[in-house]
């Protein structure tokens, strides 16, 4: 094949550069955000749980609630020892357990401010936590310090602060008494993900002093299990094997007659209704905490999907009546190559080849842009199913082809004087 | 042998419901190297006799042949073929690419079938008829910068750079001031001279039609005269 009509062609897509711009801008951009969507949803899908999992310290947990006479609900486990009695009774694996508290606080360090949450846990022997956090500044034997504090690379920029500094927290005690600690920051963390970044952890047993706890005292125990698909069986033999103990519990699956809320919602209302003696337990896993964002994840790679279908019936559209603009602007210059001496094959192939450059050019356009930005970004976690990605490809490769071939066929087949004879 | 022969050659478009009958039986002979003008009022037929024997077109019935072929029966292909290889053709409103300039204009047909020929022998022939045409120092230039006129001697090179042996016009001068279109009808006398090519112009303008020396007229789809002129004067073909 010549390379003279290919070139004719580029020039003419070239000279159209407003027209072109519009529907290649628009079609890309539609790709983009739904490949963006697509990508999200994915990475969420896919690395969300095991990432939640680390950072709540484990896959199934206890927490504990007292009911005062206020009316107020403490998040506290006095003695757990019950506990460990009960874990053991169900004679199933864990890899291990985290005592830790946790509270909502406004951590101020020279004017400026950033609410986060304080985790407390023993940093000196959690073994997770140094497996999971990469520390970008600081060290991890600085931690052993009491007021040791660890927080984000992200929070550290905003709130300006190097390893050594003392950072103030202000927060609310476990009975609701406001209260402010000082801690020193031992290290920055890097962002692993965006939930990695709003994780800033303490110690415990300075933690929990502050929150007005005893020594030996937590809010919750999480169990990291050898695996995710454990965590069902576990919290249900736990569950059990408590039950049997006879420590209160709540329910596990609460109904809600609203429906519109998930059963975790459901459930914690509930018990904010309900009130009772002395210690209830609660066990839930990571699933529960996560159902809720899976379905708006889902609700969200549905709606790219109907953005997705939208997005082609336009490229269809779009793509058709371009098409035959520009085949009615150039059928006399089609006419005129097919009496100099053009075959009606090249015409027709180069016209689909056009499209295909055009067309295939677009995709890649609006799949690498926002791995771009992704990339420009940083830190976000992105992720789009191979399978989905070449069903986004193919779906719009057909189509574009297909919307471009009648028009494409029908300008070859016209007898070059009927071409020549249009437009005069 | 005639380089083209028409025998009873009708074409009839189809319109709606009607038919038009745009050519009604039209007989006549070119012979090789003449310099003729096909020439009739608006709608007698110019365009679609033209349009058959450039192969563009094909006729309802009767025979177009050319160089002693029959042409009807062969494939759209073989048709093209036959167009790239033997025929060269000027419109009335000058068809060149927009996208290329003048000397790619005039290369184009050569980047076509299976012309083959060295980058030396292209660059020098095309270079030639460029000088032909008067536009030496217009190379380089796009079609929209240049006159109809220009325009117009843009075609005559790109209809010449295959060396067809007929070159077919259709009221090329119909899109030019009078006197610009006596000079491209002047230059392709010349080149008619010059490289004995058969040159076949269609025009409704009577001073134009003069300077052939074959002339064929029309009325309403049917040839009413038919003459040479030669040396010995005017003599009518049969
Ligand atoms: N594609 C067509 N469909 C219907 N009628 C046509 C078509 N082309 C030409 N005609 C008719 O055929 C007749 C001859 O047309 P044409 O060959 O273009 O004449 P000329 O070139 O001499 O003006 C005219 O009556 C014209 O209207
Ligand atoms: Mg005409």
């Amino acid at each position: 094949m010549n390379t003279i009509l290919p070139k004719i062609a580029l020039r003419n897509l070239a000279r159209q550069k407003k027209r072109s711009f519009l529907l290649g801008g628009a079609i890309a951009f539609g790709i983009m955000i739904v490949t963006l969507i697509n990508g999200f949803a994915g990475a969420f899908i896919e690395n969300v749980s095991e990432n939640f999992a680390y950072l709540m310290a484990g896959h199934v947990f206890i927490q504990g609630s007292e009911k005062t006479d206020s009316g107020r609900r403490l998040h506290v486990i006095r003695d757990g020892s019950l506990i460990v009695e009960a874990v053991e009774k169900t004679a199933l694996p864990y890899s291990f357990a985290t005592k830790s508290s946790e509270v909502a606080a406004m951590i101020i360090f020279e004017g400026k401010s950033i609410r986060q949450n304080l985790t407390g846990l023993d940093i000196a022997n959690s073994t997770f936590l140094k497996e999971r956090l990469v520390l970008k500044q600081g060290s991890w034997e600085q931690s052993m310090a009491p007021d040791a504090l660890i927080l984000s690379e992200k929070v550290a920029g905003k709130l300006n602060v190097l390893p050594g500094d003392r950072v103030t927290a202000s927060f609310q005690t476990i009975t609701g008494q406001n209260n402010v600690a000082d801690f020193t920051v031992v290290a920055i963390s890097v962002d692993a993900s965006i939930i990695g970044s709003v994780m800033t952890y303490v110690n415990l047993d300075y933690l929990n002093a502050f929150l007005g706890m005893k020594p030996g005292e937590y809010m919750s125990l999480g169990f990291m299990l050898p695996n995710l698909k454990d965590a069902s069986e576990f919290s249900t033999a736990l569950y059990e094997s408590m039950k049997n103990l006879g420590m209160g519990l709540f329910e596990r699956s609460a109904q809600d007659d609203s429906g519109s809320a998930t059963p975790f919602q459901a459930l914690m209302r509930n018990q904010n209704k309900e009130t009772w003696e002395g210690v209830k337990y609660r066990v839930f896993t990571i699933d529960d905490v996560l159902s809720q964002a899976k379905q708006i994840v889902l609700a969200l790679d549905s709606s790219s999907l109907i953005i997705l279908l939208v997005l082609f019936a336009i490229v269809m559209i779009g793509i058709t009546n371009t098409f035959r603009m520009v085949m009615y602007e150039r059928i006399r210059e089609i006419g005129t190559m097919r009496a100099v001496g053009v075959q009606r094959r090249e015409v027709r192939s180069i016209l689909l080849a056009l499209v295909a450059m055009g067309g295939l050019s677009l995709i890649d356009f609006g799949m690498d842009s926002p791995a771009f930005l992704i990339m420009k970004n940083g830190h976000l976690s992105f992720f789009l199913p191979p399978a989905r990605a070449l069903f986004n490809i193919l779906v719009i490769s057909l189509l574009t082809i297909l919307a471009a071939y009648f028009p494409a066929r029908a300008a070859a087949k016209m007898t070059p004087a009927d071409a020549l004879r249009t437009m005069k | 042998m005639p380089i083209i022969e028409l025998k009873e050659v009708r074409k009839v478009y189809p319109l709606g419901k009607v038919e038009v009958h745009a050519v009604k039986g039209v007989s006549f002979a070119i012979e090789r190297g003449e310099f003729i003008s096909i020439a009739g009022p608006s709608g007698s037929g110019k365009t679609t006799i033209l349009n058959m024997i450039g192969l563009i077109d094909s006729p309802s019935s009767g025979e177009v042949e050319i160089d002693g072929k029959t042409t009807s029966g062969l494939s759209d292909k073989e048709l093209t073929r036959f167009r790239h290889e033997i025929l060269g053709f000027i419109f009335q409103s000058f068809n060149l690419i927009p996208v290329l300039n003048v000397w790619e204009n005039i290369e184009f047909p050569l980047l076509l079938g299976k012309t083959r020929i060295s980058p030396q022998e292209k660059k020098g022939w095309i270079d030639w008829l460029i000088e032909e045409v008067g536009l030496t120092e217009w190379k380089t230039h796009k079609p929209n910068e240049l006159s109809g006129g220009q325009r117009q001697r843009v075609a005559i090179a790109r209809a010449l750079v295959t060396k067809p042996q007929i070159v077919l016009a259709d009221e090329p001068t119909a899109n030019l001031d009078s006197a610009t279109g006596e000079q491209i009808i002047e230059l392709m006398k010349k080149i008619n001279r010059e490289l004995d090519t058969t040159f076949i112009f269609s025009t409704h303008d009577a001073k134009i039609v003069e300077i052939a020396d074959h002339i064929i007229r029309l009325r309403d789809g049917l040839v009413t005269e038919n003459q040479r002129r030669t040396e010995e004067g005017i003599i009518p073909c049969p």
